[in-house]
Formats: C-alpha cells, structure tokens, sequence
C-alpha cells in the first residue's frame, strides 16, 4: 500500500514538474526552449552563411520601410538576422524559424505574405488583369471582325469610286 | 452595346481599388502585435548598474515594460508622463525600462540625469528580449497584467489617454 502511494505521489510530482517546465519553456525569451527539438542536424560554415543570407532576405525588418532583415545595417536588423544564423546552426528548419519570429511579429514579418486568406488577391489579381486584359482584346477583335465583313469593302469600293470620279473631273 | 469590355473591366478593377484603399489604411510604423492576450515572453536582463532582473520576479503585479533608447526623440516626449504614473502608481504597476544593444551605460545615464528616471532600466545586450515582444520602432510599450499576460501595446510615443486607457486594462 506504502509502495504505491510513493510510487503514485511521485509520478504526480514528476507531472507537475513537466508541466511547470514546459510552462516556463513556452514563455521563455530563449528561442530553442520555445521551439523544441530542431527538425534537422546543425549546420556550420559556407552552409549556414547561405541559408542564413537567403531567409533574412525573406523577413521584414521592423524598423525600416521595404527592406529585409539581411538587406539592413540597422541594429535591430543585425540582432535578428545573428538569431537567425544561431537557429539555423543549431538545426532549426527555416519553417520553425520563421514560426519563432511569427509568435512576436506576425505576418509582418514575411516580406512575401502567405498564399492564402485575403493575401491571395496579391497573387491572384496580376494572373486576373492578364485574363481579363487578353479576353478583352479577343472580345474586341471578335466583334470587330464580326462587324467589319463586306461592311469595309462596301465603305472602300465607295471611296475608291469617289477617288475616281474626283481624278476625272 | 457590347458590355463584356465593362465588365472584364470592373473585375479587374474593383479588387485592386478594394485591396488598394485597405493598404492605405494599414499604418506601417504600427506592427500588429500577435502577443496580445498571450503570456508576456519571459526575461532575464542586467542593468548597466549589474543589477538583474526576472520577469517571473514581477509577477503577481501588473507591469509596464518600455522599450526605449537615449537617442530616440520621441521617448523624451513621453518621458514625463512615465515618471508621473510610475509616481502615482508606486507599489501597484511595476515600471520597467529595456534599452537596446546599440545604446551604452554613459549615454543612458546622460538621459536620467537630464530628465529623471521613472523606474529601472535594463540593458538588451543581444536584442533578443526586443525581438521576443516584436518590438519595431522606438519607443514601445507593453501592458501586462497581474498575471503576465500582455493586455496592450503601443508603438510610439504615449499621451496621457492612451496611457490611463493601457493602465485600466491591467488594473
């Protein structure tokens, strides 16, 4: 009985202490704690120089108009983009970066918004003006053709017949 | 008359004036702040004094935490209107300042001298507690609440209705 009323309190006390740590993980500054485990192995020189490169391009920086995290010599955007190199070195994927990123800065932060939602006119309107534009100017060649048979030649025989007739006065 | 031209037309055109006329709307300086209602990101900072600070430490009472700069015009704008509500509101809001990497301990202390300090300041060596609360422009301000969570933010300079209305939503 004694056995497993020890064995019983102690796993409740290991539970709590697990939960209490992911609480205080979840709320943590510390990027690594709040992410977990990273989704592949750690990444070290020309590697981690390029990825790092390549996905500051992708993030806004929040104190500039327009440009990218790698693309500014603020000193927000340099802090952001050493965390982006150390997360990437230590085998975080770029989706979980820019999820950290995300939890504090929202979309904001991707310079090139998601596909989806309200965002999709930005893809879909330029592929909309091509379409539109093209079966308006089908539309237009259509009808003019369709109004223009035999009606142009009758208008040209009667202007030539004018040429003419002007030529022999 | 043909009226697929008109048509084709406001198709296209609608969207693109709709999506226009709400871009316009979104003020850009102002980051959207996903943190609200969320638990504020823990912290652990040092003065440039050596003194520490932990977010967990603060706890139980509500908490003001701006992030400011001794550069940054329009914090000394703000400046008095901090240092009356951290006065008024001495043992009920705690007040704390965060300054950023760029800025250094003689600079930090020219500012107090000249204006006062309305609370302690903390020194974000790596920038890392600033990109925790998405912070973009200088200054900005958190409002968390009793229990750590973030009730409100404002970018920008604060005035004295939009401060009592933050404090209210901790209080």
């Amino acid at each position: 009985m004694l056995i497993r009323l020890t064995i019983g309190l102690t796993t409740a006390l290991v539970l709590v202490a697990v939960a209490l740590a992911a609480q205080v993980e979840g709320r943590s500054v510390d990027p690594m704690a709040a992410l977990g485990t990273p989704a592949g192995p750690p990444i070290e020189g020309d590697d981690l120089t390029e990825q790092t490169l390549s996905l500051g391009s992708k993030m806004r920086c929040p104190v500039c108009q327009g440009a990218s995290i790698a693309d500014s010599p603020s000193q927000q955007a340099v802090s952001m983009l050493g965390q982006v190199r150390d997360l990437f070195a230590a085998g975080y994927s770029e989706t979980q970066i820019l999820e950290y990123f995300e939890r504090s800065y929202g979309e904001f932060i991707r310079l090139q918004p998601r596909a989806r939602g309200f965002n999709l006119i930005v893809w879909l309107a330029p592929l909309a003006a091509v379409l539109g534009g093209g079966a308006l100017v089908a539309a237009r060649a259509r009808s003019r053709a369709a109004a223009g048979t035999g009606s142009s030649a009758e208008d040209l025989d009667a202007y030539l017949e004018q040429v003419r007739s002007e030529v022999r006065e | 008359m043909n009226r697929l031209p008109l048509i084709i037309g406001a198709v296209i055109a609608v969207p693109m004036i709709v999506f226009l006329a709400l871009a316009l709307d979104i003020n850009h300086d102002v980051i959207e702040s996903p943190l609200i209602g969320k638990p504020a990101p823990g912290f652990v900072l040092d003065s440039f004094e050596g003194d520490s600070i932990e977010l967990g430490e603060l706890e139980g009472t509500p908490l003001v935490v701006n992030f400011w700069a001794s550069y940054c015009q329009p914090c000394v704008y703000e400046h008095p209107l901090l240092t009356a509500a951290a006065r008024d509101l001495t043992g009920s809001v705690n007040f704390v300042g965060v300054v950023p990497p760029e800025d250094t301990a003689e600079a930090v202390d020219r500012f107090t001298s000249r204006l006062g300090a309305w609370g302690p300041t903390y020194y974000d060596s790596d920038g890392r507690v600033s990109i925790a609360y998405g912070v973009g422009k200088l200054p900005e301000t958190y409002f968390v609440d009793a229990a750590g969570t973030i009730q409100h933010k404002h970018a920008g300079p604060l005035d004295p209705q939009t401060l009592a209305t933050a404090l209210e939503k901790i209080l």
